[in-house]
């Protein structure tokens, strides 16, 4: 057994994963946070993406809106994750083969790779742009990268219940 | 044509048939429904958390308002359509959930809600600070559309 499939199986089979697994309501419970928490980081996130296409918000700043919606996407991501974490403490094993689950995986590496590459490259120019309406193709990229990678790990996440 | 018999024959019908067959027609039309959602609410978050003062203060509530309405009135469509598909899965079954129930009630209230006294208070506050009722609006409106989210996640779990 590979070890990294060996380390999922003893989370799995340790007390606190099965006590989750086993428990009436803390997986449902866990899970509907979860949702509850993408949807804020879905959600807030695609109103910049929307701003920086040019389709919503036009004459307020693109740093404006950044700033109202990072302290919103970030705790959804917080909440997220260790509610995520929660959930793979007790499937563990499960989702060591699942294979929605390793594409979800994929896709969220890749979408912490979108803004860093957008905040070290055309996001340190952002106050010669932040007040154009159409902003340039390269912050529209990342805009449009973040909306179809968040999307994607939407989709991947929800079909780890259908393996 | 009662309530009930509607309920039925969306339940019978091919769009029905074709959920309760097909595993992956359900899985899609669920991903769907929850894009739509968390598009739904971070609208939603963002135009009550500015009525409330929090976020863009000093940016416009009629524009904000205006703008991410676009966004959620489009993914409220799309979660109605695909609603109705989910629904038809287990039509019959749902009419008697409580859970469903609540839903449907919470939405017809969060919906008039939305058009009628939350669109005044955008309205009113606009460029300014908000004042109480404003406040309030956004706070019932935040209440309305969580459970939403609340009775629906139930559906399934009650």
């Amino acid at each position: 057994m590979p070890l990294l499939q060996h380390l999922c199986q003893l989370l799995n089979d340790s007390s606190f994963g099965t006590m989750i697994r086993e428990s009436d309501y803390a997986y449902s419970v866990i899970e509907s946070v979860h949702v509850l928490a993408i949807t804020l980081v879905f959600g807030t996130i695609a109103i910049l993406d929307l701003r920086m296409l040019g389709l919503v918000l036009r004459p307020i700043a693109v740093t404006r809106v950044a700033r109202a919606v990072f302290p919103l996407t970030w705790s959804g991501f917080a909440i997220s994750f260790i509610s995520g974490f929660l959930l793979f403490w007790a499937e563990s094993a499960k989702m060591y083969t699942n294979p929605s689950f390793r594409v979800k995986l994929i896709l969220l590496a890749l979408v912490g790779l979108n803004p860093l590459i957008f905040h070290t490259t055309i996001y340190r120019r952002v106050h010669e742009w932040e007040i154009q309406h159409v902003t340039p193709w390269r912050a529209r990229a990342a805009a449009i990268a973040s909306l179809t990678l968040w999307s994607g790990i939407i989709i991947a996440g929800r079909a780890i219940a259908y393996f | 044509m009662s309530l009930h018999s509607w309920f039925i024959a969306l339940g019978h019908s091919s769009l029905g048939h074709a959920m309760q067959t097909s595993k992956w027609d359900f899985a899609l039309v669920e991903m769907v429904h929850l894009l739509a959602l968390a598009l739904l609410g971070g609208s939603v978050l963002v135009v009550d958390l500015r009525l409330l003062g929090i976020v863009l203060k000093g940016e416009s509530a009629r524009l904000i308002g205006r703008d991410l309405s676009r966004v959620l009135i489009g993914s409220l469509i799309v979660m109605i359509l695909t609603g109705i598909a989910l629904l038809s899965e287990e039509a019959g079954k749902c009419y008697f959930s409580p859970a469903f129930r609540w839903k449907m009630a919470l939405l017809v209230a969060a919906v008039l809600f939305y058009f009628t006294l939350h669109r005044r208070a955008l309205l009113h506050t606009d460029f300014g600070v908000p004042n109480l009722w404003s406040r309030a609006a956004a706070v019932v409106s935040l209440t309305l559309w969580l459970g939403i989210g609340i009775a629906g996640r139930a559906i399934g779990l009650l």
